[in-house]
C-alpha cells in the first residue's frame, strides 16, 4: 500500500509539474495583454514599461516559471507583503494572494459538492437499484425514462428555469447564496439548496442508469448465480454479491466526477452567482490574470489526481481481485 | 476615456472600460409605462448639454440640499457583478469603483446637480471650486474646516499634496494622470519628477505644488489649465491621508472621508458599508447620510438583478443595482410594466461608438463617405440593448457634452438611420473604388458578432467586399491599438472623462495620437485639425473653448470623415419599491448614491 502511495503521488506530482508549466507557457502564446488592464487611459508604451515591471512581466517567461515554482516551496516577497510557502503569487487583477483567495473560496466549492453528492448518491443508488431489482416492471420504467430526461438536461438551462419557477415568480425561496457552516448550518443548508437540487437532478440520473446498468450486469454473472444457486438469500445475494460488483464502476466514475466538481463546479456556481473555485477559474481568464490562473488550475489538477488515487486505492478494499502491489 | 467592446464586459475588462466622470441624463424616472417608446430622446439631452458651472463658497456648503420626504435607517441592498478591482483612489478609473467612491470617499472639488440637471463644480474638502488669478496657469483651493477621516484625524494641506504626489509612485498606474502630466510632463515623462512618489522623503518643489499653510494648496502649471477644477472631481483624485496610506496594500482597505467606511469587505464575496461617524454633513455640499449601511454582494449577473428586482420580494425590496444595467432580454418588460417602469432611471451615457476607418490604408474620403452612407445604425444598435441601449448618432460627440448639436447630422444618419446604399454606391463608383475589400475587425463577443453581420451585408450591398476578422474580447483594444493593425474598419467607443470636449477631441483625433496604445484609432493626421486643436487646448474662457471644439468637430467629421458615427448609448437602471430619492446621476451615469433613503 505504501508502495503504491509513493509511486502515484510521485506521478502526480510529474503530472502536476507537467500542467504548471504547459498553462505558463500557453499563457504568453494566448493573446491578450494583462500588462493593457491595469493600464489606463491613453496608456503609452513608456506605462506598459512600469506595469511589466510591477507585475514580474519584465523577466524572460522562464525566469517568471522558476520565480513561480520556487515561490510554491519557499515562499516569496512582493511589494503588498511576504507570501508564505505554499506561495502561488499575487493577483495581477486584485493584489491580493492567490493562495489566500482560494482557500478563501474552498468552503463555497466543498458546500456545492458535499450537499450534491449526498443527495444524488442517495437518489441515484438507490433508484438504480430499485430499477435492477423490479427490472421490467413499471417501476423501472417510470425510473429510467424519469433518468433518462434528466440526464439529458444542462445546468444552464434547468437552473435559471428553477429559479424563475420558486425564487423570482413566486418568492417560495430565497435566491441561492452561500452562508457558512459554521454560522448556522440551517441557513448554510437553505442557501445551496437550489443549487444541490438543480445539480443533482441531472447526476443523479446519470447514477442511477449507471446503477441499474451495472446492477443488471452483476446479477447474470456466474458468481452471483451460483450464490443463488447455494440457496443464499436473494436479499444478501443482491447486495453482498452483485451491488459489491457493479460498485467499482460506479466509484471509478465518481472519483472523476468528485475531482472535477471541487476542482471548480464552473456552470453550477455561475448560474447560481456562487463564489467558488469555478467561478474565480472564469475570473482569472477573463482578467488575464495569470497568477490566479495558475493557482486555480494547479488545485483543480491536485483534486482529480487526488481523487483518482483514492479510488485506485478504494478497489482494494471492493474488489479482493485487485492488489495494490 | 476608453469603452470596454462589450457592454456585458464592461465591469470585467475593467482598465479598458474606463467609465467614470460623466454628464448624462435626465433626472428622475422616464419610463411612462404606457407600452410607448420612452426611452430619453434628445431633447431631454438638450437640457443636459448646458455648459457646466463653478460653484462660490457658498454653493460649496454643506449640507446638502435636503430631500422632501427622506427618512433615516435601514440598509440599502446592492447587487453587483463583479468586485471592485481597486478601492484605492488613486487607482480608479472605471464606473463600478468610481460609482462606490462617491459612498467613502472625497476630493477637493465635486459636482452638484440641481433638479433640472445642471451641473455646478463646488468645493467638496475645498472651500470653493478654486481660484485663479492668472487665467489658470496656478489654482488656489483652500480646505474646510473640521474635515477628518474615519479613524477622527483631520485633513490638512500635507494630505492634499500627499495625495497629488504619491500619483507619481510607479505602482499607481490605473487612475487618471490628468493632473500629473499637467503638473510635470506628458506621457510618462512625469514620473521622472518623483520617480518613488513621496515615500522616500522628496516632494514636488513649491514651483509647481505648494502647501504655504495647513490648510492651503496651490498647483502651479507651465500653461493654463482651466478645467483642474473638474480633473479633481475625478474619482482619481480623491485624498488619501499620508499616516494612512499603506501603498499597494491601501487599494484593499484604505480609510474614508465620505458619509460611509468599509466595515468588512470580501473580495470576491462582497461589501458591507457602515456609517462613518466622522463624516460632518456641514462640510459635505452633495452627500446625505440617510441609511444606515450598504449591503453589497457580486457575483449576480445582469439578469439576476434585473429578475430580483423586477420580482421586488423581500430584501429585493431595499435594493439597487450599482453599475450594473437591466438585462437586454427583460427592457420590455421592464419598460412595459407600469408598476416596474415606475421603478427606473435611465438617461445619456457619455459614450460614442464610432466605426474607424483606418487613414492609412483608406485613403480616399469618397470611400469613407460610402461606407459612413451604407451603415443602418438603427439595425446596428439591436444587438447593444436597441433604442433603451443607444440611439444613432449623427456626429462624433456625444449629447452630454456642453455644445452638442442635436441638428448635426452631415451624413443624414438621423434623418437614414437604415442608411443610404444608392447614396453609398454612387460614391464608391465615383471613386473607382467597387468591389473594394474592407478588412474588418470585431471583437468575438456575441451582441458584437451580431453587429459584424449587419455591417457586413449593409457593406456589401453598397459594392464592398468584406473580410471580416474576429478578435478576442481581452485583446481588443490591444489589437486595434496598434498602428499596424492591418484592419480597415473596426468601431470602437469613447466618452468624456469630463463635461468638455478637451477629453475627447484632441485624444482621439489629434494625430500626435498615432501611436501604438495611444487612442487616435482612425490615424487621422490632419495639419489644420492638429493645429486647431493646440490653439483649442490653451483657450481658458470655458464658453469661447466650447465653440471652437463644436468647429473642430465640425470640420472633422464633415471635411475628413475618419469615423463613422454609430450612436450614442443609454442606461436602464431598476430599483426596489422601498427605495426613495432615486434619480440619475448625470455625472457617474448611473443612479445617484448619494441621496438614496429607504421609505420604511
Amino acid at each position: 500500500m505504501l508502495r503504491f502511495l509513493v509511486r502515484r503521488v510521485l506521478g502526480a506530482s510529474v503530472i502536476l509539474l507537467l500542467i504548471s508549466a504547459v498553462t505558463f507557457f500557453l499563457f504568453f502564446a494566448a493573446p491578450g495583454d494583462p500588462a493593457l488592464l491595469a493600464c489606463g487611459k491613453n496608456c503609452t508604451p513608456d506605462a506598459l514599461t512600469i506595469i511589466r515591471e510591477n507585475l514580474g512581466l519584465d523577466k524572460s517567461i522562464p525566469h517568471q516559471y522558476w520565480l513561480f515554482l520556487s515561490g510554491i516551496f519557499t515562499g516569496r516577497d512582493f511589494a503588498i507583503g511576504h507570501c508564505d510557502a505554499p506561495c502561488l503569487g499575487v493577483s495581477f487583477n486584485d493584489r491580493t494572494m492567490v493562495w489566500d483567495t482560494i482557500i478563501d473560496r474552498l468552503p463555497v466549492t466543498v458546500s456545492l459538492t458535499v450537499g450534491g453528492l449526498i443527495i444524488f448518491l442517495t437518489l441515484g443508488i438507490g433508484a438504480g437499484l430499485l430499477a435492477a431489482a423490479k427490472k421490467g416492471t413499471m417501476v423501472d420504467k417510470a425510473a429510467s425514462s424519469t433518468s433518462l430526461v434528466l440526464s439529458s438536461l444542462q445546468i444552464y438551462f434547468i437552473g435559471p428555469v428553477v429559479l424563475g419557477a420558486v425564487v423570482y415568480s413566486t418568492g417560495w425561496l430565497d435566491a441561492p447564496q452561500y452562508n457558512e457552516f459554521f454560522d448556522g448550518p440551517m441557513a448554510w443548508a437553505a442557501g445551496l439548496l437550489i443549487p444541490w437540487v438543480v445539480m443533482s437532478l441531472i447526476f443523479t440520473a446519470q447514477y442511477t442508469r449507471m446503477t441499474r446498468a451495472m446492477m443488471i450486469e452483476q446479477l447474470q454473472e456466474d458468481h452471483v448465480r451460483t450464490a443463488r444457486a447455494k440457496g443464499m438469500g436473494s436479499k444478501y445475494v443482491f447486495f453482498r454479491y452483485a451491488w459489491r460488483g457493479a460498485m467499482v464502476p460506479i466509484v471509478t466514475i465518481l472519483g472523476m466526477d468528485l475531482g472535477g466538481m471541487l476542482g471548480g463546479a464552473v456552470v453550477t456556481e455561475m448560474t447560481f452567482g456562487l463564489a467558488g473555485i469555478g467561478r474565480l477559474a472564469v475570473d482569472s481568464v477573463v482578467n488575464v490574470d495569470l497568477p490566479l490562473t495558475m493557482g486555480v488550475m494547479l488545485v483543480g489538477a491536485t483534486f482529480i489526481l487526488l481523487f483518482n488515487i483514492l479510488v485506485d486505492a478504494a478497489y482494494a478494499f471492493i474488489d479482493p481481485r485487485v492488489r495494490l502491489s | 476615456m476608453r469603452l470596454s467592446s462589450t457592454r456585458k464586459a464592461r465591469a470585467i475588462v475593467v482598465a479598458l472600460a474606463a467609465g467614470s466622470l460623466v454628464l448624462t441624463a435626465c433626472g428622475g424616472n422616464n419610463g411612462g409605462g404606457d407600452g410607448k417608446d420612452n426611452s430619453n430622446t434628445q431633447d431631454d439631452a438638450a437640457a443636459q448639454s448646458k455648459p457646466v458651472e463653478f460653484g462660490d463658497a457658498e454653493a460649496s456648503k454643506g449640507p446638502a440640499e435636503p430631500i422632501k420626504g427622506a427618512k433615516k435607517g435601514g440598509t440599502i441592498r446592492v447587487y453587483q457583478e463583479s468586485d471592485f478591482t481597486h478601492l484605492d483612489p488613486g487607482q480608479i478609473y472605471v464606473s463600478d469603483a468610481g460609482q462606490l467612491s462617491s459612498l467613502i470617499h472625497r476630493g477637493l472639488t465635486t459636482y452638484k446637480q440641481d433638479d433640472e440637471g445642471g451641473l455646478t463644480v463646488v468645493g467638496d474638502l475645498a472651500t470653493d471650486s478654486g481660484t485663479t488669478e492668472d487665467d489658470g496657469k496656478s489654482w488656489k483651493f483652500t480646505l474646510k474646516d473640521g474635515v477628518k477621516d474615519s479613524d477622527g484625524d483631520e485633513i490638512t494641506s500635507k494630505d492634499l499634496r500627499h495625495t497629488i504626489e504619491r500619483r507619481y509612485a510607479k505602482f499607481q498606474t490605473e487612475g487618471p494622470t490628468f493632473i500629473q502630466e499637467w503638473l510635470s510632463g506628458s506621457g510618462t515623462t512625469y514620473r521622472k519628477a518623483l520617480p518613488d512618489g513621496p515615500y522616500e522623503g522628496k516632494h514636488l518643489p513649491d514651483s509647481v505644488l505648494e502647501t504655504p499653510d495647513d490648510k492651503t494648496i496651490i498647483f502651479k502649471f507651465k500653461t493654463a489649465r482651466p478645467d483642474l477644477p473638474q480633473a479633481l472631481t475625478m474619482p482619481g483624485y480623491a485624498v488619501v491621508p499620508e499616516a494612512k496610506d499603506t501603498k499597494e496594500k491601501y487599494t484593499n482597505g484604505p480609510v474614508a472621508l465620505g458619509p460611509y467606511k468599509i466595515k468588512e469587505f470580501k473580495r470576491g464575496k462582497g461589501m458591507q458599508l457602515e456609517k462613518n461617524e466622522h463624516w460632518d454633513a456641514d462640510t459635505d455640499p452633495m452627500r446625505h447620510q440617510f441609511v444606515d449601511g450598504w449591503n453589497i454582494t457580486y457575483n449576480h449577473s445582469r439578469a439576476d438583478q434585473t429578475k430580483r428586482i423586477m420580482s421586488d420580494r423581500g430584501e429585493a425590496k431595499d435594493s439597487i443595482q450599482l453599475s450594473g444595467s437591466v438585462d437586454t432580454p427583460q427592457v420590455k418588460k421592464v419598460v412595459e410594466d407600469p408598476e416596474i417602469s415606475k421603478r427606473t432611471i435611465q438617461g445619456y451615457q457619455p459614450y460614442v461608438w464610432q466605426l474607424n476607418m483606418n487613414m492609412d490604408r483608406i485613403k480616399d474620403k469618397r470611400v469613407r463617405d460610402a461606407i459612413t452612407h451604407a451603415l443602418p445604425q438603427k439595425a446596428i444598435l439591436r444587438p447593444d440593448g436597441g433604442a433603451y441601449g443607444g440611439e444613432p448618432a449623427g456626429g462624433l460627440l456625444a449629447p452630454t457634452l456642453p455644445g452638442y448639436d442635436k441638428s448635426f447630422d452631415p451624413y443624414d444618419k438621423l434623418k437614414k438611420p437604415n442608411g443610404d446604399l444608392e447614396k453609398a454606391k454612387e460614391l464608391l463608383k465615383e471613386a473607382g473604388k467597387e468591389g473594394m475589400t474592407l478588412v474588418y475587425g470585431h471583437a468575438a463577443e456575441p451582441h458584437r458578432t451580431e453587429q459584424a453581420v449587419i455591417v457586413e451585408k449593409a457593406l456589401e450591398k453598397a459594392g464592398f467586399k468584406v473580410e471580416k476578422k474576429d478578435i478576442p474580447g481581452s485583446a481588443w483594444y490591444e489589437t486595434v491599438g496598434k498602428v499596424d493593425n492591418k484592419l480597415d474598419i473596426y468601431m470602437t467607443g469613447w466618452g468624456q472623462d469630463w463635461p468638455s470636449a478637451t477629453t475627447v477631441v484632441p485624444v482621439l483625433y489629434h494625430g500626435g495620437n498615432i501611436a501604438d496604445g495611444k487612442s487616435n484609432y482612425s490615424h487621422i493626421d490632419d495639419k489644420k485639425v492638429n493645429e486647431q486643436i493646440d490653439k483649442a487646448l490653451e483657450i481658458t474662457d470655458p464658453e469661447e473653448a466650447q465653440k471652437e471644439w463644436v468647429k473642430i468637430h465640425e470640420y472633422i467629421v464633415e471635411e475628413i470623415n475618419p469615423a463613422a458615427p454609430m450612436y450614442y448609448t443609454k442606461q436602464l437602471q431598476v430599483y426596489g419599491s422601498n427605495v426613495g430619492g432615486a434619480r440619475y446621476g448625470q455625472v457617474k451615469s448611473y443612479i445617484d448614491l448619494t441621496r438614496l433613503y429607504l421609505k420604511s
